[in-house]
């Protein structure tokens, strides 16, 4: 492995750390920093380190401790959820775009669908229709 | 209270029983540990989930860390750990035997 792939990956695994509460990372940042770098030199991929070291962070904010409130719990629940929304929306707003290997060109604008039929198409419902103007 | 509501091992995750069996042959670091349980359990330890596990049975009271050396934490398993696995292994022996038992009894 070369100098640059290892501060790569510990780059990579750093990110992650960083992602477990203060409480956490004072105990054991040292040591899981540590830890990781042992196993990337016995050639474990630095990718499936972090991706560990994130699942365990997301264990962690998610695991009602005392002197935790449920309220905190339920808010990083709430803030990783939005943030699988939101990534999702994003996949699947580019998603058709790029299988069908066009984009719209921007000086055509969209227009408005009672400009362009004024009639449901045969096989659409008339509500459906409706809805989906 | 019954043997099975005593057997706190049984709601800490697999993670933790074999992180305590490691421990139960000596105090070991992170590293150590991932490596013996990938020995004698096959299993693969990733950091996150020995992190996890390390913190659940210490806060347990299962088992407590070292002075560190170096950047590393060694841990050690305590009485009430060892007290917790062997409870642990003797339900799991009994259900072994049960299933060994029943397997044979119906020819499976």
């Amino acid at each position: 492995m070369s100098a640059g792939q290892a501060r790569d990956g510990s780059r990579l695994v750093g990110a992650a750390l960083r992602c477990y509460p203060a409480r956490w990372r004072r105990r054991h940042a040292d040591e899981a920093a540590e830890l990781a770098a042992l196993l990337i030199g016995d050639g474990t991929p630095s990718a499936s380190i972090a991706w560990s070291y994130l699942l365990g962070a997301a264990r962690e904010w998610l695991t009602p401790r005392p002197g935790r409130s449920l309220s905190t719990v339920a808010t990083a629940l709430l803030v990783a959820i939005c943030l699988l929304g939101f990534s999702a929306a994003l996949v699947a707003e580019t998603a058709p775009a790029r299988a069908a290997g066009t984009t719209q060109p921007p000086s055509s604008p969209k227009l408005p669908c009672h400009l362009t039929t004024s009639q449901p198409r045969p096989g659409i419902e008339a509500g459906a229709h409706a809805r989906a103007c | 209270m019954s043997t099975r509501e005593q057997d706190v091992l049984r709601r800490v995750g697999e993670a933790s029983v074999l992180v305590l069996v490691s421990l139960a042959g000596g105090p070991k670091h992170g590293y150590a540990l991932i490596q013996d349980v990938r020995q004698f359990a096959g299993v693969e330890l990733g950091p996150g989930t020995l992190y996890g596990a390390l913190d659940r049975l210490e806060r347990l009271g299962l088992i407590e860390s070292l002075p560190a050396d170096e950047r590393r934490h060694p841990y050690r398993i305590t009485a009430p750990g060892a007290a917790a696995l062997r409870l642990h292994l003797d339900s799991l022996e009994r259900v072994s035997t049960a299933g060994r038992l029943r397997l044979q009894l119906g020819g499976i």
